[in-house]
């Protein structure tokens, strides 16, 4: 039997018709050219769709910085960024028919009238500032009412906790946080910090999911530490604030000098400011007078005069010299008192301009010239403060006799009260000019010597006795502490008119202590009008309220004979219990 | 031969299942990392403000107003005060 037959189901696959395999085989070819035209389409000619599409989930985010906070001495705040709010406004996604409550209070809460807010919604700008620098309560409200295209961002604003007392030493920045004045502006590039930014993918949600590297980091801006001791400022503005309401002055400043390191203490102005609060600022206001004003600077020039005449060896401090009358051309030299005979510390405790005048007149023009240049008269103090000014001193080829006397005695030369307080640490320093900052610094400044220790001893004993019986300047004693220092009362400049018979300038620059001199401290008090006038009775007695503060603020220890010292360990413990 | 195919793809599904695992333990982390850098940030305002707070409540200014005004205090003066010398 032969079986070579095939199997009825083999004969069965092989009878099916081609074409069925053919269809298969096409429509699984048109799938794929489906889908390789529907990719094309995808990658190639509509991409845009797409393209924003996967935008969305991209995000550049800003990383804020914080500019540096600015500190005194002790690291006590005096100025500080803290989070504020600011209100953008979309006015093409805020609706028209908004509810007139809502429009109402949203008004109110930015502080705008409803017409001035309707206005702001209705110009035709994608994106608008409706406030900047809110409190964050205020910000909370704006953001439960709601409003569609209203949105809050977080800004920093600026903070100044010692307020008026200190405002024109620190200044302000402006909304953009940049420094207009003070410090704040000529410190603004080590202030400012540098914001960063990061490209990263977020979720539905808005949660960052992931970096998609080019990570710039923020770098907050550095620390200031200022040499301000905030204490001994908010001190000598109190007291200059005081003596100017007292007097009915126009205006006053003071300035408090660490001459063994060249730190200025504390620089205080009247009138002031509130930093915080700035509406309505008046340039009166704004004007560090301390550092941008000038004037004659009167008497407390004469010290600085006899220092160059002692030092020259015109005159010792027991040298008598004869005061009696004297004219210079038509000009008549005054002393407050008539003298006959007076030594040459008795012309400084005296303040006689006849004595003064005598001496410098037996001085060349070119060494009392080289002598105000030594003590930074002319120049700007290089404190890297704006507006400090350099006063005027006029070239020694230039100077008559009545000039070279006037000056001897603080007239026809104008100085700042910055620098007069400078001048003065010769006297502190053993007759090195300290050079002064407005920084912090680890180490004592270099000073530049100007007169010898000998002659700087002995302007120091004048000086004190000026403060004591007899002087000019009684009310500069301070509690336990020898001082000294120097009155001025000068007659203000009428222009070209001359001079003012009834405005005065009131002036008082001394040192203390005396036994171990450490600080300089100058006072002046503008056209004081009521209480008297001269500065032994206006300015001296800023000087002692502010020197005593001083003084027990640094820690020294009084000098004078009458206080009391004794061994720790001979006080008995005391028992405060009741 | 058939059976190192069938280990390979087992353990190339496994290795999927881990990396799938593993980028959302990423993105986990990530995300609690961004919370937390946020926190920080604010925990920093907030110490800025109370810092600011307390130096302005701390004011020499204003604590010799209170001092004098409110609990009458004076400045001691000298004969009162008695000071002491350090041991040297």
């Amino acid at each position: 039997m032969r079986t070579a037959r095939p199997l009825p189901s083999s004969e069965l696959v092989l009878r099916l018709p081609m074409w069925r395999s053919r269809v298969v085989l096409f429509l699984m070819f048109a799938a794929f050219c489906t889908l390789i035209v529907r990719a094309f389409w995808i990658q190639g000619v509509g991409n845009d769709f797409y393209a924003e599409k996967g935008n969305r989930v991209k995000r550049v985010i800003e990383l804020n910085s914080i500019r540096g906070r600015i500190l005194d001495r002790n690291g006590a705040i005096l100025a500080t960024s803290l989070e504020a709010k600011t209100v953008i406004a979309y006015p093409d996604i805020v609706p028209d028919d908004l509810e007139k409550s809502k429009i109402l209070a949203f008004a109110k809460l930015l502080g705008m009238s409803e017409a001035e807010l309707r206005k702001k919604l209705g110009e035709s700008r994608s994106q608008l500032y409706l406030r900047r620098q809110i409190e964050p309560d205020v910000a909370a409200k704006i953001k439960a009412l709601e409003i569609p295209g209203i949105t809050i961002t977080s800004e920093y604003r600026r903070y100044y906790p010692e307020g008026e007392s200190v405002a024109h030493v620190v200044g302000f920045t402006n909304v953009e946080d940049m420094g207009q004045e003070g410090m704040e502006l000529s410190n603004n590039a080590l202030l400012t910090g540098k914001s960063g930014q990061r490209n990263v993918v977020i979720d539905r949600l808005g949660r960052v999911v992931d970096d998609l590297g080019g990570y710039i980091p923020s770098k907050n801006g550095e620390d200031l530490y200022l040499s301000i001791d905030s204490k001994i400022q908010s001190i000598a503005y109190q007291e200059v604030k005081k003596a100017v309401e007292k007097h009915h002055a126009k205006a006053g400043g003071a300035v408090v000098l660490d001459a063994v390191t060249g730190e200025v203490l504390a620089l205080a102005n009247w009138p002031s400011y509130d930093p915080n609060h700035r509406g309505n600022l008046t340039g009166e206001q704004l004007r560090n007078r301390v550092l941008t004003d000038t004037f004659e600077p009167g008497s407390t020039m004469k010290p600085i005069t006899i220092a160059l005449a002692l030092e020259k060896g015109i005159v010792t401090p027991n040298t008598m010299m004869p005061i009696g009358h004297l004219q210079i051309g038509k000009k008549v030299i005054t002393d407050t008192h008539p003298y006959g005979v007076l030594s040459v510390a008795q012309i400084i405790q005296k303040s006689s301009n006849i004595g003064t005048s005598r001496i410098a007149l037996q001085m060349e023009p070119e060494d009392m010239w080289g002598m105000f240049q030594a003590v930074g008269f002319g120049q700007a103090p290089k404190l890297g403060f704006p507006g400090a000014v350099a006063g005027l001193v006029k070239p020694y080829d230039k100077w008559g006799k009545l000039d070279q006397a006037s000056m001897s005695y603080g007239y026809s030369i104008s100085t700042s009260l910055f620098q007069i307080a400078k001048a003065y640490t010769i006297f502190v320093r053993d007759g090195e000019l300290a050079t002064l900052s407005m920084k912090k610094i680890d180490k004592p400044t270099i000073g530049v010597p100007v007169i010898s220790q000998k002659v700087a001893a002995q302007v120091r004993v004048m000086m004190e006795s000026v403060t004591q019986e007899g002087g000019t300047a009684v009310k500069a004693q301070v509690d336990g502490y020898r001082v000294g220092g120097k009155t001025g009362t000068a007659h203000k400049s009428n222009g070209k008119k001359g001079y003012s018979s009834n405005r005065y300038e009131a002036f008082f620059a001394g040192i203390a202590p005396i036994s171990s001199p450490r600080i300089v401290v100058a006072v002046v008090i503008d056209e004081p009008s009521v209480g008297g006038y001269y500065g032994g009775d206006v300015a001296a007695p800023v000087f002692s309220a502010v020197t005593g503060s001083a003084l027990r603020t640094l820690n020294i220890a009084p000098d004078a004979n009458s206080t009391q010292l004794v061994q720790s360990n001979a006080i008995q413990p005391v028992n405060f219990q009741r | 031969m058939n059976r190192a195919v069938v280990v390979l793809i087992l353990a190339l599904m496994g290795c999927s299942f881990l990396l799938v695992n593993s980028q959302q333990r990423t993105r986990q982390l990530f995300i609690e990392k961004n919370r937390l850098e946020i926190q920080q940030r604010k925990l920093n305002q907030e110490w800025n403000r109370l810092e600011y707070e307390q130096r302005e409540l701390s004011r020499s200014s204003r604590i010799i107003d209170i001092a004098k005004k409110q609990l009458h205090m004076n400045d001691a003066k000298q004969d009162k005060t008695i000071y002491l010398k350090e041991k040297e």
